[in-house]
């Protein structure tokens, strides 16, 4: 479904994404990574919003450069910010995606995704009334709404209680289950751990590994976590931004 | 592009909701209209508020496309717009519905304005010259708004714009025709006026409202805002994201 190949992006001499090979089939693949890997980028090349500067993507056949507009229509793109229109409802917040995506007979089929977000009996009330897992629920249907072959998740459950998270994930499972490619980033272990069928980890631009949350545990041993896995492959983070306990410590007995 | 109008009421429904803003958009060019068309003691005209009215109306689509160009930084910072690009819609329309929501909310300000003015006592005579005013107040709104689309895209933060807006907008309207003729100004102001497109805006919409038909004026409105849309869509696809 998503194929990248060789895929390059620099800003100015900053090499955010550092040549990623990388296969996605009909999964939920999570891209794990420290703040500033490259995940949002790749999401970004792959939705289009930024050319890369060399290598190339796919999505579903569709080169991401040369055949962008068949990629966005194959896609949905749910980024971190939670972009809905508070001063709007739910239902013009999803009808304003159905008509921009043309989609045929849109009454009936804004009604299904609000019922199927469980937004029904609130698609009236105007989105600044809602919680903040209401908000994303609501930014799924808006994806949904024309029924995407590919699914990209900047951090879907940011910010989010465990409650509402849990729920986020149950939807998501639920469209992997009809047939749907889910790609998503996210900084939750256990979460990925638990919903994702596979995901790889993302260091300084490069993918450093890929493989199934259950057999990445393994190569590291019994009782291995993924946070484990986590940080055993990846170097950036404290150690490179020189933090180092001893001097914090001092420095924190002599301020008391 | 039907695209163009999902975004155009995108805008318009949530402008239309907050009762604040409306109010607010409508206040200060009435007061201008009656604390200054009605107060100032001017010897140059027999009816400064005459004078005064189109100077009104097309100081209230200045400012209000002016401030138009900061609804596309919030969409860009608050990531609307990143939704929208990864969207098969066509990119464009995003900015036209833009430049058609903030020249449209104009021309309703300006309506108020007409209708006070009228209350007051200004006429226009023919419903074509009526019509013709909001065509050239329209023109001016695109293309002031496509200038602030422009700009604001180029500045991309809301402080940096909200000083460039007022920075611009108030020279701009003090150094046009908008409060005395030209004949009355003193000569370095004159040549700055001459060449002010604000000038020339309320020029034309003068001659409308005494009865005539400033074709010149109103072509070249509309060429300068074909030619500002085609800079502002050149700057769009640029920035992307």
């Amino acid at each position: 479904m998503i194929e990248m190949h060789e895929l390059t992006k620099y800003f100015g001499s900053l090499c955010a994404v550092d040549h990623v090979n990388l296969s996605v089939g009909n999964e939920i693949f999570g891209l794990l990574g420290p703040n500033g890997a490259g995940k949002s980028t790749t999401v970004m090349i792959l939705t289009t919003l930024l050319k890369p500067s060399s290598g190339s993507a796919s999505i579903c056949g569709y080169d991401v450069v040369k055949d962008a507009k068949k990629v966005r229509g194959t896609i949905s793109y749910v980024p971190q910010d939670m972009a809905v229109d508070i001063k709007l409802t739910g239902h013009e917040n999803v009808m304003l995606y159905a008509k921009l995506y043309g989609v045929p007979d849109r009454n009936t089929r804004v009604d299904d995704v609000l019922e199927l977000l469980g937004l029904t009996g609130r698609a009236g009330d105007l989105v600044r009334t809602y919680s903040g897992g209401m908000r994303r629920r609501l930014e799924l249907a808006q994806a949904l709404v024309h029924e995407p072959e590919v699914l990209f998740l900047d951090e879907p459950t940011l910010g989010l209680d465990v409650a509402a998270r849990k729920k986020i994930w149950e939807h998501i499972s639920a469209l992997r289950e009809r047939g749907m490619t889910i790609f998503m980033t996210t900084h939750y272990m256990e979460e990925a751990d638990e919903y994702c069928d596979r995901v790889a980890i993302i260091d300084r631009g490069r993918i450093v590994v890929v493989d199934s949350p259950t057999n990445l545990k393994l190569g590291l041993g019994k009782d291995a976590s993924l946070n484990d896995v986590f940080l055993e492959n990846v170097k950036t983070g404290e150690d490179q931004a020189g933090f180092d306990a001893f001097r914090f410590r001092t420095m924190l007995r002599r301020r008391s | 592009m039907k695209q163009i109008l999902y975004y155009f009421e995108r805008d318009m429904r949530k402008w239309s909701r907050s009762r604040i803003n409306v109010v607010a958009s409508l206040a200060m060019p009435a007061a201008w209209l009656v604390l200054v068309g009605l107060t100032l003691p001017i010897r140059f005209t027999d009816n400064y508020l005459e004078f005064i009215t189109p100077s009104i109306l097309v100081m209230t689509m200045l400012f209000s496309s002016l401030q138009g160009g900061a609804l596309m930084i919030f969409d860009k910072v608050l990531g609307f717009l990143n939704k929208f690009l990864a969207m098969p819609a066509p990119r464009e329309s995003i900015l036209l519905g833009k430049i058609l929501f903030i020249s449209t909310r104009g021309l309703l300000q300006a309506t108020v304005i007409l209708l006070i003015a009228g209350l007051l006592g200004v006429r226009i005579h023919s419903p074509l010259n009526i019509a013709l005013v909001y065509l050239t107040l329209f023109l001016f709104g695109v293309l002031f708004s496509a200038i602030a689309i422009t700009l604001a895209l180029h500045i991309s933060d809301h402080d940096g714009y909200a000083a460039v807006n007022s920075m611009i907008s108030m020279p701009l309207f003090f150094a046009s025709n908008a409060l005395m003729p030209y004949d009355k100004m003193p000569e370095w102001l004159r040549m700055v006026a001459m060449v002010n497109p604000l000038s020339h805006t309320i020029d034309s919409i003068r001659v409308l409202f005494a009865g005539g038909v400033p074709v010149e004026g109103m072509v070249g409105l509309a060429v300068a805002a074909g030619v500002m849309v085609c800079v502002g869509t050149v700057q769009f696809r640029r920035t992307g994201v």
